[in-house]
């Protein structure tokens, strides 16, 4: 059940670019599942009242810690990265509705963009938790945007069962100075033409989801996507989280989702 | 070390017995289920008031629906989304009921685009909702293309929403008001029978991106609340217990004890707690112990008696 938890900052060191990443010593990450958030209170100005929802990319159930990417935006992220070790707030949590495991067996394919990409390199935790076997797409706006630390995640973990397969991790730039020049849509056509999916997993900017959406559509491919929203509580207490369905109604991204079957979204 | 008071807490706000003055702001605490997670609100709070419920389910207004204004301040434009009486029964019938059993007062909150249709959303929760403690009547939604805020906007028009939904029920109407004249306005509802009102609603505000020239919320004007509007509402709400003999249930801005507490003596029977829910879940809670910290420090034997004790 969604709860008020204390957490003390352990680490929060920049990245690169304007992203930062935090861990943290918190009893949420125990009950947490990939894919769900936290709503976080930063402290030091009571003028910005709302918490700062974000995704995480690990939780230790045991050692009861979470670890957060996160880019710097405004007011609320930009003191979120002043937080120094031993700092102490608290966070609501777990909230809303996390991925779930492919439907059918086979593999699945990631397609992160920019600060997407935590939620999905928990996705692939799970997977791997699993021995559902992955390949991921990930792409960012210029190569030094890359946060390497969870690239280098996705490629090593454990391969899945019974499958010598390599892992493809594959990295774009919108700008070309990494890996293959472009979205990482471009880049999709040519795994999807050599590997029958099962699933497609996807986080990042909205066009992209939309547009990775449409292709998995295509190729008969089920989606899950994790969408973002303006949050004043993230636990279904307010109604301004609205996501527009299909069939004409409004979802909470907050509590139905963050993450929903693309078929689902109106996109 | 704190030491248990033997300050009398409970208040009537019109009818509705309430065990403490603490209520909640509808549209800010869901429907007191996503909170149960935080504290048991059954045991805890005074009263709850649930989200506007219409006669027939409303798909409220397209995102954004929020935005953090800075200077302690939100805008919302959510348009009173909600899923009809007989689907919010369903959903809701049995969790509100339960916190009936606990001593916990809840109040369904009404809405309409008309007068016609807040006669039919009330003659459904009289049929539906045994529950419910008493109705409140939303004549102040800014949000809404028609109803709600032009409802309450003069005197004729409130006074009719309320003439209309007198006759149909016989449990205690409070009548949620917007923020404009709350005296004239308030007198009129008193006349036509309201057992108690409650203000303010969200102040009619703007706030535009100036890089994109938009505005941040989905339509051009939206309602602002949170701490920022604290001062207007109490001088709303003192201004309207000067002019009326029912009771009113003080809303606006409320985040902490001290918050609550001059509500109180400005001339509030209740508080309730709206924008500071959604940020700091346990606020309310923790302003029903701190209330009978104040009034014990008071030295007074019941908080009743600080209800309007506020001396110019
Ligand atoms: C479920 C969920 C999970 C998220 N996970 C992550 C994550 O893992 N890493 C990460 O870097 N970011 C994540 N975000 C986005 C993050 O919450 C926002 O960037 C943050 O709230 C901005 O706050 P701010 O005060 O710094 O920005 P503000 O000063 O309020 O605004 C700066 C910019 O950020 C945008 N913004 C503000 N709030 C949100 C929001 N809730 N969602 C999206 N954009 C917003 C504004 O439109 C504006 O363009 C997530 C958002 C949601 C809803
Ligand atoms: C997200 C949101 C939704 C609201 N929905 C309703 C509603 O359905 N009916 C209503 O009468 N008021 C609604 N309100 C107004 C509050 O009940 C309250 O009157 C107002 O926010 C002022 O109090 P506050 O500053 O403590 O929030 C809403 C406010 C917010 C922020
Ligand atoms: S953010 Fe409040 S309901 Fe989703």
């Amino acid at each position: 059940m969604t709860s008020e938890h204390p957490f003390e900052v352990l680490t929060n060191a920049h990245v690169t670019k304007d992203i930062w990443c935090m861990t943290c010593h918190t009893p949420v990450a125990a009950q947490i599942e990939p894919g769900q958030f936290v709503n976080i209170a930063v402290p030091g100005d009571a003028s910005h009242i709302l918490r700062i929802p974000l995704s995480f990319s690990a939780a230790d159930a045991q050692r009861q810690t979470l670890e957060l990417v996160y880019a710097v935006v405004g007011e609320g992220t930009s003191r979120l990265s002043a937080m120094r070790p031993g700092e102490v707030s608290t966070m609501v949590g777990p909230c809303g509705r996390g991925w779930w495991l492919p439907k059918k067996s086979g593999r699945a394919l990631l397609v992160a963009g920019g600060v997407g990409l935590p939620p999905v390199v928990a996705c692939a935790r799970m997977l791997a938790r699993s021995g559902v076997g992955f390949d991921a797409i990930v792409g960012s706006q210029t190569s030094d945007r890359h946060v390497e630390f969870l690239l280098d995640e996705l490629r090593n973990m454990p391969p899945e069962q019974g499958c010598d397969c390599a892992r493809k991790v594959v990295v774009t730039t919108d700008d070309g100075t990494r890996g293959i020049h472009g979205f990482p849509t471009d880049a999709m056509a040519g795994l999807m033409a050599d590997h029958p999916y099962v699933q497609v997993y996807t986080c990042g900017p909205l066009g992209l989801m939309g547009g990775v959406a449409r292709i998995a559509r295509k190729r008969n491919v089920a989606c899950q996507t994790s969408l973002e929203r303006m949050m004043g509580c993230g636990f279904g207490a307010c109604s301004c989280c609205n996501v527009e369905l299909v069939s004409g109604e409004y979802a909470l991204c907050c509590k139905d989702g963050p993450v929903f079957d693309a078929e689902e979204v109106a996109w | 070390m704190v030491t248990k008071s033997n300050v009398g807490m409970d208040v009537d706000l019109g009818g509705i017995a309430m065990r403490n003055p603490v209520n909640t702001a509808s549209g800010t605490f869901g429907n007191g289920r996503q909170f149960e997670g935080f504290y048991d609100v059954g045991s805890t709070l005074g009263a709850i008031t649930c989200k506007g419920v219409a006669a027939e389910p409303w798909k409220g207004n397209p995102v954004p629906r929020i935005a953090e204004l800075g200077g302690s301040a939100i805008l919302n434009s959510v348009g009173l989304q909600n899923p009809g009486v007989k689907e919010f029964v369903r959903q809701y019938g049995t969790y509100l009921q339960g916190l009936r059993d606990k001593g916990c007062a809840v109040i369904c909150q009404v809405a309409g685009h008309s007068v016609e249709e807040y006669v039919r959303a009330m003659d459904l929760f009289e049929e539906l909702a045994p529950f419910a403690s008493g109705f409140e009547i939303n004549i102040s939604c800014p949000n809404i293309a028609a109803g709600g805020a032009a409802m309450g906007a003069t005197p004729q028009s409130a006074a009719g929403v309320m003439r209309a939904v007198r006759g149909h029920t016989k449990r205690p109407v409070v009548v949620k008001m917007a923020p404009r004249d709350v005296a004239e306005i308030g007198r009129a509802l008193e006349s036509e029978g309201a057992d108690a009102l409650a203000l303010i609603n969200t102040i009619p505000g703007m706030s535009i991106d100036v890089r994109t020239r938009r505005s941040k919320v989905c339509r051009p004007t939206a309602g602002v609340s949170g701490p920022a509007i604290h001062a207007i509402a109490v001088r709303m709400v003192w201004e309207c217990a000067q002019a009326v003999g029912i009771p009113i249930c003080g809303i606006g801005g409320i985040s902490t004890v001290d918050d609550a507490a001059e509500m109180i003596l400005a001339g509030a029977t209740a508080v309730s707690v709206g924008t500071a829910n959604l940020y700091d879940p346990t606020v309310a809670a923790r302003i029903v112990r701190g209330l009978e910290q104040w009034a014990s420090e008071q030295g007074v034997s019941h908080v009743r008696e600080l209800i309007g004790a506020f001396e110019c």
